[in-house]
This record gives C-alpha cells, structure tokens and sequence, in this order.
C-alpha cells in the first residue's frame, strides 16, 4: 500500500530531513512510527499525504507514484488518506458533526448520505450523543476522537496519524491506540508515528524506527531499537 | 462563474481516475456520486447562503465595506448621468444653426426680397426668411426696451437681413460653415453671422467630459478592486486554519474559492445598492437647483436620473467586480495557505 524507495527529503534550508529511507507497509497493515522529535517522522507522514514532496526517490501509494500526482489532483488524491493530528486541527466554530462531514463535503457527497455516514463514524468513536456540541465543550480526548473520526468518515483505504496521544494521558492513550486498531482490523492500513514507547510495545504491531532522517529498524518489535530511541 | 470553469473539467476527470485508483486498493468507498453536478449546484446553494448569513452577522462591517464600494461607484454614474442628460438636451439645431446674412447698405428691400427667394431654392437650404431692417427695428425695440435711445437715432442703422436655416443633412458643422463661406461670395452680403460656436463648445465639453468619465470610472473601479481584495485577503486570514484543513481532507481550490468568491460578490452587489440608493438621494437633492437653473435659461430641461437598464447595469458593473475583486485577491493569497 505504501512503498518508500531510497527517498530523501531536503528542505529549502539544507536541512536533510530523510535520507535513504526505504520501506513498504502491505495493505491492511498497521504500524508505528518511532524517534526522537526531529527524526523525520512527521516529514514522512507528509510526503505520504502529498504536503511535502520528496527530493529523490520514489514514495508510491495505493499503486500511484506521487511524484506523477500533478497539484491540481492532490485533493482527489487526499480523499483516500485519513489524517489525525497531534493537536486534531477540529475547526471551533462548527459544531461536531459539521467538522466530522467536512471530507464528505469537499467530495460533493449527498447530504442525506453525509448524515448517515457521520453518525456512523461518531457511534464507531463512541460520541453519537455529542454531534450538536462545538468541539471546545469537548476534552481533549473526545476532541481527539472526534478527529479520527473526521479522518475515517469517507472510510479511506490509509490512516496516518501524527502523534495522535501526544496531548493525552496514558489510558485515554490506550483507548485512542484500540480505537486505530479496531479500524485496522477492518483493512484500513494504519501509520501511526509516536514517542511513546511504552504505549507501542504494548500494542504489539510492527515498528519503524526513525533517527536523524534513516531509518535504523523497520521489522516487528526490536527492544533494543526501541530502546537507542 | 470561473470557479464553475475551472472545477468542472477536473471534477469530471481525476474522480474517475481515483474511483479505479479505490477500486484496486482497498475497495474503498469513494464520495463521487452519479449526480455530482447536482452535488455541485448544491454547494454553490449552500455557500451562497452562508456568505450571506455570515455578511448579516456582522451588519456593521459588511454595510461599511459595501458603503466604501457604493461611495466608489456613486462618482463616476452621477458624471455618467449629468453626461447623458446634456447630450440628450433637446439642442434646437436646426434652429440653433442659423446663419444671418447682413446685406449691404445700398440693397433694396425688393432685391433682399428676390435674394431670399432664389437661395430657398437651393439644395442644401431648408428655408431662408427675409427679415427687413424695418422689422428688425421693431423686433429689437421690443426685445430690448431701448424705445428712447433708438428713438434719438435719425434712421435705421440695422441692414436687411436673411435668415437661413441650412438642411438637415448638413449635420456636420464644418458643412454649415463651408455654406456660409459659399453665401459671403453673394455680391449684396456684407457679412454672415454662424451662430453654432456655443454647440460647438457643449460638444467639446461632453466629449471632455465623457473622457473624464471613463479615467474617473477606471480608477474607481481599481480603487473598488482593492478595497475588495483587501477584504478578501483580510477573511482569508481569518479562516486559514479552516482553508489548511479544507486543503488537507481533499478540499479542490475551487471549493475551498468559492466563499470567498460569493463573499465579493455579494460585496459588490451591496454596494451597487447603496450606489442606487445614494444616487437617488442626491438627484432628488439636485432636481429643485437644476429645475431653478433651467428655467433662468427659458430651457424645459428636465433631469433624468437613473433608469431600469442603468440600475440593472450599475447591480452588474458592482457583482462583477466584486468577483473580479475576490477572484484576484483569492488567487494571490490562496496559495500562500499550504497545511502544515
């Protein structure tokens, strides 16, 4: 579903943020993505969802090579990638099931489908009940939860997710990191790049490991790469 | 209106190459209904109505931003309105351009006569009139109330005189003059007289005017275009974290365009408005002056204001620049706004 080959990602700067990374994650696959802040995750999950191009080799998603995507097509391209973020970017002035449809919207799908298939992703995150609220009467995990299902609602083939517990605590973590893999065990493929280390170990799924730009372990579980990170 | 352009030819091609794209990935449900274009028009429904609710929730900013670009608009359609009311002024010309012709001292009253009757024959001469010295005496005793002073005068001192009122189709005041140099080779003509300087002058003072016009209008409507884009660029800012998100869940340019758009618009639109109403205001302001002004010229001038065809053109000129004015605005900043 996702190829990386000798990919390299050098900012205007002359920051080099990856170099040499190459990996595939199969479909319906889940993984993590581990490494210090600085590591080249986020820089990874951008050029996966076209927010960043790579500068040399070839990052290939869902059978299409990126670099052929020209700009004027990457909003149709987004449409098959769900995306949740750190910090869940839920728009305050809409309320819960205004910002969970906005996918639906930009896609021109039909209003009675939206309402259908919003609930439907509110019930999966276990927020139905709040759909009239506005996210700021939220906590932070509802918010976040309302964030995933923003990113699921179109019910898109990949899943990334940019340090989605970094604001949580620990077992609202754990319930954020069930909820990701109740969604691949329904044949999404999931990325999730985190820190936590304890939280990934406990979820048993393969781990990328990233340090200064290269990737240092892309197989299952190595503790000890785990723990150079 | 080019938002419709532009997102039509790529709505219609790239979901169809998604759709295979989803097919063979992982079956995945792909929003691109059957009935897209209705989806579509729904949109446009849809943002039309926000932007309007959005503009009435801030009454104040919105009914200042449409003052500015109605205020733009009033200068140049009130010159506009003055111009079409001078060039539509009934200008006696056939009567206005009459040339006198002063016959010589020693022409007698039977040849001015003879003179008068050989010239109507002409081709390019509508009417010629004698008019004799006695009757021009009398005629200028009684315009002028000087009974006394010409009655100190021991003779006539006016000549005989011939009117002539050249034909219609000398439209052409350089045809008119050519006749009057034609007529001062008549032996009996002391002088002509071509009293068309004062149309020549009206003419060149709407052509003036009509030239100041358009500079006038042009830098208005870049000054409208500017307050617009600045709006534009303004409510830009203030929703860049809503565009960043639109971009980053699938939003097309068009899409995420699109209230901004109807925003200038409607913008425009109401400010076409407040231009209509003003422009009524100050023509009924003016009526009384301009009335007083024409009678003091024994002219039946009557103002003209703003008709069907200019209102419905003034509420066009307003929305197309409001478009034109977020249009341009939202292609230079829109860009800008990349997620993050």
């Amino acid at each position: 579903m996702i190829h990386f080959t000798n990919v390299a990602k050098r900012y205007q700067d002359g920051h080099e943020a990856l170099s040499n990374v190459s990996f595939s994650l199969d479909r319906g696959e889940m993984a993590f993505l581990t490494g210090h802040s600085g590591a080249g995750k986020s820089t990874l999950l951008k050029l996966i969802m076209l927010m960043e191009r790579a500068t040399s080799g070839q990052v290939i998603v869902g059978g299409q090579n990126l670099a052929r995507i020209h700009k004027r097509q990457i909003p149709y391209f987004r449409r098959h990638i769900g995306v949740v973020f750190q910090n869940h970017r839920l728009l305050f002035d809409r309320t819960v099931f205004d910002n969970v449809a906005l996918p639906l919207e930009v896609s021109g799908a039909n209003p009675r489908d939206t309402g259908r298939r919003v609930r439907a992703a509110l019930d999966k995150v276990g927020l139905l009940s709040k759909e009239k609220l506005t996210p700021i009467q939220l906590s932070g995990g509802e918010q976040q939860r309302i964030g995933i299902a923003r990113a699921v609602v179109n019910k898109p083939p990949v899943l990334l997710a940019d340090e989605p517990t970094g604001n949580l605590d620990p077992a609202l973590s754990e319930e954020i990191m069930k909820l990701f893999a109740e969604f691949n065990q329904v044949g999404v493929t999931v990325l999730i790049a985190s820190h936590d280390l304890a939280l990934i170990k406990h979820m048993n799924h393969r781990v990328i490991a990233l340090n200064k730009g290269r990737i240092t372990s892309k197989d299952t579980i190595k503790s000890e790469a785990l723990d150079v990170s | 209106m080019l938002a419709k352009s532009t997102q039509k030819p790529s709505a219609k091609q790239t979901p169809g190459s998604n759709q295979k794209k989803a097919n063979n990935t992982a079956g995945a449900h792909v929003a691109s209904p059957p009935n897209a274009f209705k989806s579509y028009l729904n949109n446009h429904l849809k943002v039309s109505k926000l932007s309007i609710k959005d503009q009435l929730e801030r009454p104040f900013a919105s009914f200042f931003t449409c003052s500015v670009i109605g205020i733009a608009l009033v200068l140049p359609t009130l010159l506009a309105i003055l111009l079409s009311n001078i060039q539509s002024t009934d200008i006696d010309w056939d009567g206005s351009a009459q040339i006198t012709l002063f016959l010589k001292k020693d022409t007698s009253a039977l040849d001015a006569g003879v003179i008068a009757n050989q010239l109507e024959k002409k081709d390019n001469i509508e009417s010629s009139h004698f008019v004799s010295k006695q009757a021009a005496l009398i005629e200028f005793k009684a315009r002028f109330a000087m009974d006394s002073v010409i009655d100190y005068l021991d003779d006539n001192p006016l000549p005989h005189a011939i009117i002539i009122s050249p034909s219609p189709e000398l439209a052409n005041i350089s045809h008119i003059e050519a006749l009057k140099d034609r007529l001062l080779k008549i032996p009996e003509v002391e002088s002509a007289l071509l009293d068309v300087l004062w149309v020549q002058r009206l003419q060149s003072i709407s052509s003036f005017v009509e030239k100041a016009i358009y500079l006038v209008a042009i830098m208005l409507a870049i000054a409208v275009l500017l307050i617009l884009g600045n709006t534009i660029r303004l409510a830009i800012e203030n929703r860049k974290e809503e565009i960043a998100v639109l971009k980053l869940v699938g939003g097309t340019t068009p899409f995420i365009c699109r209230p901004f758009i109807y925003m200038g618009m409607f913008f425009g639109l109401g400010g076409s408005i407040i231009a209509i109403i003003l422009i009524h205001i100050i023509l009924a302001i003016l009526y009384g002056p301009v009335e007083e002004l024409a009678a003091s010229y024994q002219s039946d001038f009557d103002l003209s204001g703003l008709n069907f065809e200019s209102t419905l053109l003034l509420l066009v000129i307003g929305a197309t620049l409001g478009w034109l004015g977020s249009w341009l605005a939202v292609r230079k900043h829109l860009d800008d706004i990349e997620p993050t």
